[in-house]
């Protein structure tokens, strides 16, 4: 089978596998709304309105579409980042972007800025603003003269993200007890509605970050080699390193801004992808999107059904069943392929 | 032709109902607009739970949150989750005519989400003093069209506030630590609720000039005021004894030496809804058990 074809019936499963996904969570809810209501309405010979209409279209599918997004961003996030550092540890949050994007949130949130600006968008640029910030820090803090050294910058992520977890933490202990249940509530990680607007900005920046990290899939694998390897065949490493830095900073700082700081997507699912599909770049990060955005989405449709009518924590629940899946799949691949 | 004109006289027969708009303003000033008075409520918030089924508003509270565990009844509504995350599914399938969340337990996103899903909501917030409590009590009254029920309990829950204020009217004020959580020490700030609650019941609360609100404190600070009445808030079983064996070894306070180290109920004293005044009456009982003899 040449690569053209393998990526392709790898793509195919993977969206065969989100579609059935998103199809269950469209039909599972804590509001009873029979399937065949369901199919009528996204096929639109539904009533025009209505308590099903609003469940379907105002709450499900908004939330569907917004952990998809997340999952997708957060994976790719991930491959990029592994790749980028050669470490399979490497992930969103290792490099203190989700830490920094997480600071301005929390700081809009307690000092009441962000509230009341039209559909929330205040605390989504506030992340966004955090999420650079702690990029740029990272990227200056390890940029020399000879480039961008991959454990200095794994070091500089670790010391940003502690510093902005401390900040954090320095804000939580300051606010008022009013808003400390929020604030915790959205360290947790969840996934709500978001308004058409809002997730229209989310899909777009999504979109661009995927776009940055794909386009270097290749220059990834090359990077595998080495800075000097990849610039004989023709890389200019620094360069590509720069783009997929940005791009998953970008990935990282949108996810954490719409629905919170997600734990382990970003490290798991590319790794799980890497012990099932082989470490090619070319197939890892596409498989990596939809996988991530099936996975994501898997967890938040049992977060909002299993406790019905209350609620868990998305990021709760990712790190609940991933890890023992992950521990699986050590353990069924050891000795066999090294990861 | 017969079936035209039912469907036109029924029309006309439903017209007066929505001329009847209905126009309040909620606690927080804005206008809330409804076709007619609600027929359909739920509530996040267990003090707007407790204040409905004083005024006799039971029958039209669908919904209400899983803390809403007073009266009993309450228990029986349907629930939407809790306050934070709300499940807005069922939320929605309750079809409530109106919403009554608050500023304070509530998420703003979560007002939002309910907004854009065309749902009016109703806000309140913490009342800052007891008269903001009555206040919320007429407020509601209004919304459901029971005002008179409404001010009936107001004006009962006065008489009560008046008769403790007169028992322990001239009677020196003992400094009181009001423990609302005890790790980390949250106490009732400047401008709150239960700091006007502990001057009503004739006490002299020593976090009172703290930060707005319910702010925390360092334990050395508080203990440095040597509380003569120090009274632990109860949520549930959790803070129960541990809590009060901590207290308990510091032995220098005058609190401490004189045994005055009580456990209140939080939730008569938390909870904005009628029981505060039940609240109250224990605290008059705790700092001033002479003036009950």
């Amino acid at each position: 089978m040449t690569g053209g074809a393998r990526l392709a019936w790898i793509c195919g499963g993977l969206f065969v596998i989100l579609s059935v996904v998103a199809l269950g969570s469209l039909l599972v809810g804590a509001a009873p709304v029979p399937p065949g209501t369901v199919f009528d309405l996204i096929t639109g010979r539904g009533p025009g309105q209505g308590t099903e209409r609003t469940v379907v279209f105002a709450i499900r599918l908004p939330r569907i579409a917004a952990a998809v997004l997340a999952g997708a961003a957060l994976a790719v996030a991930g491959a990029g980042f592994q790749g980028l550092t050669r470490n399979p540890l490497a992930d969103p949050s290792i490099l203190g972007v989700s830490g920094g994007a997480a600071f301005g949130v929390v700081l809009g949130q307690v000092s009441g800025l962000g509230q009341g600006i039209v559909e929330g968008l205040g605390l989504t640029a506030l992340g966004f603003a955090g999420a650079l910030v702690a990029g740029a820090a990272v990227y200056l803090i390890a940029s020399t003269a000879g480039g961008l050294p991959v454990h200095t910058l794994l070091l500089a992520g670790v010391i940003v993200g502690i510093f902005f977890s401390a900040a954090i933490t320095v804000l939580i202990s300051i606010v008022d007890t009013n808003r400390l249940g929020g604030v915790i509530h959205w360290l947790l990680g969840s996934v709500a509605p978001i308004p058409p607007g809002a997730l229209g900005v989310f899909a777009l920046a999504t979109a661009a970050g995927l776009w940055l990290v794909l386009g270097q899939a290749r220059a990834l694998n090359l990077l595998a080699l080495g800075d000097e390897g990849a610039l004989e065949l023709g890389v200019d490493a620094q360069r590509v390193k720069r783009r997929i830095f940005a791009g998953a900073a970008l990935l990282t700082g949108t996810v954490v801004a719409f629905v919170g700081p997600i734990g382990f997507v970003g490290l798991v699912v590319p790794q799980a992808l890497r012990m099932l599909l082989g470490p090619d770049n070319r197939v890892l990060v596409p498989a990596a999107l939809l996988a991530g955005g099936a996975f994501l989405l898997a967890a938040d449709t049992l977060a909002r059904t299993v406790v019905a009518p209350a609620e868990l924590s998305v990021g709760v629940l990712t790190s609940f069943c991933g890890a023992p899946v992950f521990i699986w799949l050590l353990r069924s691949r050891a000795g066999r392929t090294s990861p | 032709m017969t079936a035209l004109c039912r469907s036109l006289v029924l029309s006309f027969c439903f017209l007066p109902g929505i001329a009847q708009a209905l126009t309040v303003v909620d606690q927080t000033g804005h206008a809330v607009t409804l076709p007619a008075a609600p027929r359909r409520i739920v509530s996040l918030v267990p003090g707007v739970t407790e204040i409905l089924f004083a005024i006799g508003a039971q029958d039209a509270l669908v919904g209400v949150t899983d803390f809403c565990d007073y009266p009993p009844e309450a228990r029986r509504k349907a629930r939407v989750g809790d306050m934070l995350a709300p499940n807005l599914e069922i939320l929605v399938s309750l079809r409530p005519d109106v919403v009554v969340a608050t500023r304070s337990g509530n998420r703003e996103e979560t007002f939002d989400q309910i907004k854009r899903l065309g749902l009016p909501v109703y806000l309140v917030d913490e009342p800052p003093s007891i008269a903001d409590l009555l206040r919320l009590v007429g407020g509601l009254g209004q919304l459901t069209g029971r005002r008179d029920a409404a001010a009936a309990v107001a004006a009962g829950l006065e008489r009560r506030i008046t008769a403790v204020r007169q028992r322990v009217a001239g009677r020196p004020h003992p400094r009181v630590l009001y423990v609302l959580w005890p790790e980390p020490l949250i106490v009732p700030g400047r401008g709150s609720l239960v700091s006007e609650l502990i001057a009503s019941a004739g006490g002299e609360s020593v976090t009172a000039d703290q930060a707005q609100g319910y702010p925390r404190m360092s334990l050395e600070a508080a203990v440095g005021r040597a509380p003569e009445v120090i009274i632990l808030a109860r949520h549930g079983a959790r803070t129960g004894p541990a809590v009060r064996e901590q207290w308990q070894r510091l032995e220098s306070l005058p609190a401490i030496r004189s045994g005055r180290l009580y456990a209140a109920d939080g939730d008569l004293l938390h909870r904005y809804g009628p029981r505060v005044v039940d609240g109250l009456e224990l605290l008059a009982r705790l700092i001033h058990p002479e003036a009950f003899k």
